[in-house]
Parts: structure tokens; C-alpha cells; sequence
């Protein structure tokens, strides 16, 4: 008797709505409705402290969203060349891309982030935003090089040898041919990392960066109100990456356009 | 494991020749030399540390330390997971609606610790330059009151003191027996560091035990025990070891 | 016919997959202009013959000479020397994200460095010439397999090869598309071009080839005129071949 082949795939980002859902109540819809009720219930009808602690907000969201930006930019071009060291067959290239996903695998992304602002501050200064953003990138390079390496060797042999007998080089063949097609097997999982990076940001609030939930940390640090600090605080994480989640489902629904028949 | 610890506090209470000794169990966040803080061998240790131990054989109570992360401290107390807190918890009309607070067991002042080349006398010299201070304590509320200055808090003050010695801040905001152990006394630092100035907020600002509202039995026994030491000037002894004034 | 110099010579190669000899000891030379169409057994190195030609798969020994240049030089430029040869695949392998005459113009633009206006033109009279003006902006998804394949042929011949390779065309495709690309193919060989075909189709064989080339084991074992080849074959394996076949 064959045994049945099971893969499981857990991914800690927020679930990316499928692009062909198109029935009323969805996962992404309940869960957008209820925390935008949640939001507006507490702040219109309850006011008090909600209201007080929503007007320290805003800096910290506008700084948790330029780091997840900066990050993402940054650690997508790490996981670019990362993938590609990865599939190099340089051995060297290959041997420095591995080790560096290893390395950065193997440490905590806390840890990464302390020893990028203090440790390092014996070598080299960074400023806060700097240390987070390159914190960030670096832990997240390693994770999307694996992402992109996974979507580069899904796209068919037969589109390089393609390629390569018209005469493109590899990097031609890498850049107009194979890249563009592997980005719709990307795009989910760098969607999902990047909604991941969007919550692991919070970490920087450790790096006294004012960050969203460095905000909230100060509000309840002096007010006590751990209650209502943190479900506000909650509510507004939850909203931010549901709406990250929903443009990325939209991203991947324009890329698939090309395979409709 | 509830026998093991009742077993320890027996003898501890024998040791301490009271055989029925309350214990109680006090949080502290440990990260405040030369206020409370862990030693080379890991153990807490520090002026208040002491303080209530003197404290204890005076009213007759066991302390016992527990060390809790500094920021949820409050909320550990509300939450029953221990009686008080030794912490270095400044006395203010807010955290009196929150929870009751024993007499004064320190008075306190705000230090500014600066660069030893600054020349900062205060911190209105400091507009448009970044102060540090811990998270939620008086020190940062200092820093905030001042328009102008960048403030940043930081989760421990050690935190804050390494980055004015690498210099991504210009100064530190923080309690003057915490500000004199770091500038003067701390090896690393004390070439590099030094207090500007004390803040004169205008009003004193006293250390307290904070403990749950309504548990009058410990906050009794407590006071007890500081009424004591401060009667037999045991406070003096203690202060002359950790602090030195 | 042979009073050119040969155009490809391929001269005692050896290629393995492991321990598998898939060339053994292979000698081939086509003169410009000529039709070759190599059959035999699957497995017998009919594919692995057509690939190391443009160096998709590595000779162990041997040399390979395409327009006197040895392609297995370092000297000489690999991706010049490919872009002078078309190939087309079983499986077509167009471009799935370029619309069918973006796949035309890709390498001219990118290889050639053909202004894109230029290549555009070219583009649409070769999409024209296979019949497939009007499938100019369909992505592969949306051809047939035959469309897909002269699509693919247009594409190989946008670079202007001098010499045109075809690995089993018409093998993935349902029978009734299998002629519309015989026919573009037998156009091209009236135009001239050089061709080497690896394919079952023997109506196509006997129409176009100047010489057959039967292959086993990696090896050649009959290289003849059509005419002799199917009427009396030499070699009783190629023999029992065509009987299977035919």
C-alpha cells in the first residue's frame, strides 16, 4: 500500500486571503469586522483612557511602519542574492550564502537585534533606526533566501535551457526569465514573511526605539491600565497586518493574470 | 513544592530566632545598584535588600526577594503573585490611587548624569538632544516635562547608561544613589560619566514599599519594621555601606 | 551539396550520465544548408546528440566545431555561438509571463541589442510566417500546442540561426496539430536552412532529409540517403527499427 504523501505548511504570518475567494464571510472579512467594530466601540463609545492613549499612537505606528518598509525592501534584496548564492554553483558563493542562513537561523532575532545596538556599539554606532532596520533585514535576508531559492527551482528547467540556447547569459536568463515567473511563487510566502517581519518590529521597541508598542508600554508602565493598553494596542497590530495581508492578495492576483487562459 | 518552600521558610524563621515570622515576599526588578540589584554570585542584594531585612527582624516578617521584569511589576502586584514591591517605587499621588505605600523608607532626588566633557548644567541645556531614562519612572517623567528635549525610555537603566557612554544620548535622568553608583563608583564608567547636576523638581520624592490596597496586615508589619530601623538608626549603618552620605 | 566546408563537426565525442555512456564515440559532420534527421530507440543519445551541440549538456571528450569554432574552448564566446543556433524543444518552453511576440523579441533585444521597434517588426513578420499574426498578444496559456510550437519556432528563428535544431517537435502534441508544424518546418528547409531533426515523423523524413542518421546505444550506426535508408537499411538493428515503426 503506497503511502499517502502529507506536506503541513505553517507559516507564522497572518493568512494571505485566497485570491478566488470571492464568498461573503471569509477568515480576512470576520476578523477585519470584528477588530475594526472592537476599535470604533472603544474609542467612540467608551472614550476614556483609549482615546488618551490613540493620540500617542500615531508617531509609533508611523515608526513601526517605516521599519517594516526599510525591512522589507532591504531583506528582499538580501534574499535575492542569498537564493542565488544558494543555487550558485560557485562553491565559495555558495558556502558564504549558506552559512550566512545557518548563522542567522540559529540566533534569536532578540539576541540579533541587542548585538547590533550594544555589542557592536564597541566597533561601529549605529543610530536606533539603523540598528533595527538592518536588524530586521538581516534575519529576515536569510529567511526570504530560502523563499527565493525555493522559487527559483520551482520554475521548469526547460525556461533556462530556453533561454540559454537563444543565448542569454545566466543573468539575463535569471532576470528576464526566471525571476518574473518564480515572483508568483514568491510572492505568497514573502507576503507572509513580511507580515511576520511587521510584528516581530515590536522587538525594537527594546532598542528605545518609539515604536506602536513602545508607546503602549509607556502608557501602561504609568497609567496601570495593562488592560486597556494592550487591547488597544492588540487591535492596532491586528488592523495594520490585515490590511498588509489583503494588499498582498491583491499583488498575487494581478501577477497570476498571465495564466488565465 | 509547596512543602519544600514551607520547609524553607521554617528554617529560615528558625534561623532568624522567630519561630512564627510572616513571610513576605517582596518583587523587585533588581537592575538599580546600589539600591537593589544581583550580585557576582547571583544573588539580590543592595540597600534595599538590606534595609528590609533589618526591617524584618525589627517587626518579625521574613523577606523573601522575587525578581520581576520592571515594566509589568505593578500589574504582578494586582495580580496576587506576590505581597509587595521593594523596587525603588517613588511615592506619587497616581500610584496611590493604584496601591497603598508604607512610609518612606529613602528620600530621593533626580540626577542628571551627563558626558564627563558636557557641559550641561541642567536639563534646559539639553534642548534638542536626546535624554534617557527608564521606562515610567520619575526620571523619564522628568525628561518629558522639558519641551524640546528628545526623550527615550529605556527598559533598564543600565540600558540607558551604556548608550550616554557610547553616545547615541546626551544624558540620563535617574535616581541619585543609582546616578552616583553608575558616575562614580562603577568601574567602567566612572572615567567616562559624571552627574551634571541634581533636579530640583521642587518637591521630594520618597522611596516607598508598595503593597496591594487593602492588605493591611503586611503593610502594617512593614511599617512596623522601617519605624524601627529608622528609631534605632539601623538606616544610617546600612546607608553608610551601600551609598555613603 | 558537400563542396561547402562543414558547418558542424562533431568529432569523436563521448558524453556519460554517470556510468551511463550516452554518446560513444560520436562523429558527425553537416554541411551548411543540409537536412539531417536522426532517429533510433529512445534512450539511444538522439537528444543528448542535439544538446551537446549547443553546449546544454557538457561533452566529456571529443570536440564539437560550429562554424570553425570549437564550442568547448574557452576562448570562444558560448552564448555567441548559441544565439547563432536555434533550438526548438519537445516542450516548446516558451516564456509563460511573455506574450507570444514578447517571446520573440526577447533575446534580439536583450542579446543582439536590436533596437525594440526593430525587433517588433521582425517579430510580427515571423509570427506572420507561421501563421499566427493574429495570436501576436495571447500568452502561452492561451495557444494550442501546435500554436505553441511554431510560436516556439518563430522565436528560435528571430535570432537569424544559421542553424536550426529540433529535438522530437512534434512529440507532445495531439495528431491533429502535428502537420501545422511539419509544414513550417518544411518551409524553412526550402528556405535553405541548415537542420538537424530528431523526430518519429518519417513522412517528414523521407519529404526533407538529405541523410538519416540512425542512432543506438549512443552510437551511429547508419548515416544514409532516405531513399536507401527506409528501402534497404544496412544494419539489422535499424532494420528491426523501421519495421517496428513503419
Amino acid at each position: 500500500m503506497a503511502e499517502k504523501q502529507v506536506t503541513i505548511e505553517v507559516s507564522d504570518g497572518a493568512a494571505i486571503p485566497r485570491t478566488g475567494d470571492r464568498g461573503l464571510v471569509s477568515a480576512w472579512r470576520l476578523s477585519f469586522l470584528i477588530a475594526l467594530a472592537l476599535f470604533l466601540y472603544l474609542i467612540v463609545f467608551r472614550q476614556e483612557p483609549y482615546l488618551r492613549l490613540l493620540k500617542l499612537l500615531p508617531d509609533g505606528i508611523i515608526v513601526t511602519l517605516e521599519v517594516t518598509c526599510a525591512s522589507i525592501g532591504l531583506s528582499v534584496v538580501i534574499g535575492l542574492f542569498t537564493g542565488l548564492g544558494r543555487l550558485s554553483r560557485n562553491r565559495l558563493v555558495n558556502l558564504v550564502a549558506s552559512t550566512y542562513v545557518e548563522v542567522v537561523r540559529g540566533i534569536p532575532l532578540l539576541v540579533q537585534l541587542f548585538y547590533l545596538y550594544y555589542a557592536l556599539a564597541r566597533f561601529v554606532l549605529l543610530p536606533d533606526m539603523a540598528a533595527a532596520v538592518i536588524g530586521m533585514s538581516v534575519c529576515y535576508g536569510a529567511y526570504m533566501g530560502e523563499v527565493f531559492r525555493a522559487g527559483i527551482q520551482s520554475i521548469d528547467r526547460g525556461q533556462t535551457e530556453a533561454a540559454m540556447s537563444l543565448g542569454l547569459n545566466r543573468m539575463q536568463t535569471m532576470f528576464s526569465v526566471i525571476l518574473p515567473q518564480a515572483w508568483r511563487t514568491i510572492l505568497p510566502p514573502v507576503g507572509n514573511e513580511s507580515i511576520a517581519l511587521l510584528k516581530d518590529t515590536s522587538l525594537v521597541s527594546i532598542l528605545a526605539v518609539s515604536d506602536l508598542l513602545r508607546r503602549g508600554r509607556e502608557f501602561a508602565a504609568e497609567s496601570f491600565l495593562y488592560f486597556e493598553t494592550y487591547t488597544l494596542i492588540a487591535i492596532v497590530y491586528l488592523l495594520i497586518t490585515l490590511i498588509l495581508s489583503k494588499l498582498v492578495s491583491l499583488m498575487e492576483e494581478r501577477l497570476g493574470q498571465y495564466e488565465r487562459p | 513544592m509547596y512543602r519544600a518552600i514551607s520547609l524553607m521558610v521554617l528554617a529560615m524563621s528558625l534561623l532568624t530566632g522567630n519561630a512564627w515570622a510572616k513571610t513576605i515576599v517582596f518583587a523587585t526588578d533588581a537592575t538599580w545598584p546600589p539600591m537593589e540589584f544581583v550580585d557576582e554570585n547571583r544573588r539580590v542584594v543592595g540597600f534595599a535588600v538590606d534595609y528590609m531585612e533589618a526591617a524584618g527582624r525589627e517587626a518579625g516578617f521574613t523577606p523573601v526577594f522575587k525578581v520581576v521584569a520592571w515594566d509589568g511589576i505593578f500589574a504582578g502586584l494586582a495580580a496576587d503573585k506576590y505581597d509587595a514591591i521593594c523596587s525603588s517605587v517613588s511615592i506619587t499621588e497616581e500610584r496611590r490611587k493604584a496601591m497603598d505605600f508604607s512610609i518612606p523608607y529613602f528620600e530621593v532626588r533626580q540626577a542628571l548624569v551627563v558626558n564627563r566633557d558636557s557641559s550641561a548644567d541642567g536639563l534646559e541645556d539639553l534642548k534638542g538632544k536626546r535624554v534617557g531614562a527608564q521606562i515610567a519612572t520619575t526620571g523619564y517623567f522628568a525628561v518629558r516635562k522639558v519641551d524640546g528635549i528628545e526623550p527615550r525610555s529605556y527598559d533598564e537603566i543600565g540600558l540607558a547608561i551604556e548608550d550616554l557612554y557610547n553616545g547615541r544620548i546626551d544624558g540620563v535622568v535617574c535616581d541619585d544613589p543609582v546616578a552616583a553608583q553608575y558616575a562614580l563608583r562603577n568601574k567602567k564608567y566612572r572615567d567616562s560619566l559624571k552627574i551634571g547636576t541634581i533636579i530640583e523638581s521642587g518637591d521630594v520624592e520618597y522611596y516607598g514599599i508598595a503593597i496591594k490596597k487593602g492588605d493591611t496586615e503586611t503593610l502594617n508589619l512593614v511599617n512596623e519594621g522601617i519605624k524601627a530601623v529608622k528609631a534605632k538608626g539601623l538606616d544610617k549603618e546600612i546607608l553608610n555601606k551601600w551609598i555613603g552620605r | 551539396m558537400n563542396d561547402h566546408r562543414p558547418i558542424i563537426q562533431i568529432k569523436s565525442v563521448c558524453k556519460y550520465f554517470g556510468r551511463l555512456k550516452a554518446l560513444d564515440n560520436v562523429s558527425l559532420d553537416v554541411a551548411p544548408g543540409e537536412k539531417i534527421v536522426i532517429v533510433g530507440p529512445s534512450g539511444s543519445g538522439k537528444s543528448t546528440l542535439l544538446r551537446v551541440i549547443n553546449r546544454l549538456e557538457v561533452i566529456d571528450s571529443g570536440r564539437i566545431i560550429v562554424d570553425d569554432m570549437d564550442i568547448y574552448d574557452n576562448s570562444s564566446n558560448i552564448h555567441e555561438i548559441r544565439a547563432e543556433i536555434g533550438m526548438v524543444f519537445q516542450n516548446f518552453n516558451l516564456f509563460r509571463h511573455k506574450t507570444a511576440l514578447e517571446n520573440l523579441m526577447l533575446a534580439p533585444v536583450k542579446v543582439r541589442k536590436t533596437p525594440r521597434l526593430e525587433a517588433e517588426q521582425k517579430a510580427l513578420q515571423l509570427m506572420d510566417k507561421v501563421g499566427l499574426r493574429d495570436k501576436a498578444q495571447s500568452y502561452p496559456a492561451q495557444l494550442s500546442g501546435g500554436q505553441q510550437q511554431r510560436v516556439a519556432i518563430a522565436r528560435a528563428l528571430a535570432m537569424n540561426p544559421r542553424i536550426m535544431l529540433f529535438d522530437e517537435p512534434t512529440s507532445a502534441l495531439d495528431p491533429e496539430m502535428i502537420r501545422e508544424v511539419l509544414d513550417v518546418m518544411i518551409g524553412l528547409a526550402r528556405d535553405g536552412m541548415t537542420m538537424i531533426v530528431v523526430t518519429h515523423e518519417m513522412g517528414f523524413a523521407r519529404e526533407v532529409a538529405d541523410r538519416m542518421v540512425f542512432m543506438d546505444g549512443g552510437q551511429i550506426l547508419e548515416i544514409a540517403h532516405p531513399r536507401h535508408f527506409f528501402e534497404k537499411p544496412k544494419h539489422l538493428r535499424c532494420q528491426k527499427f523501421l519495421e517496428m515503426i513503419l
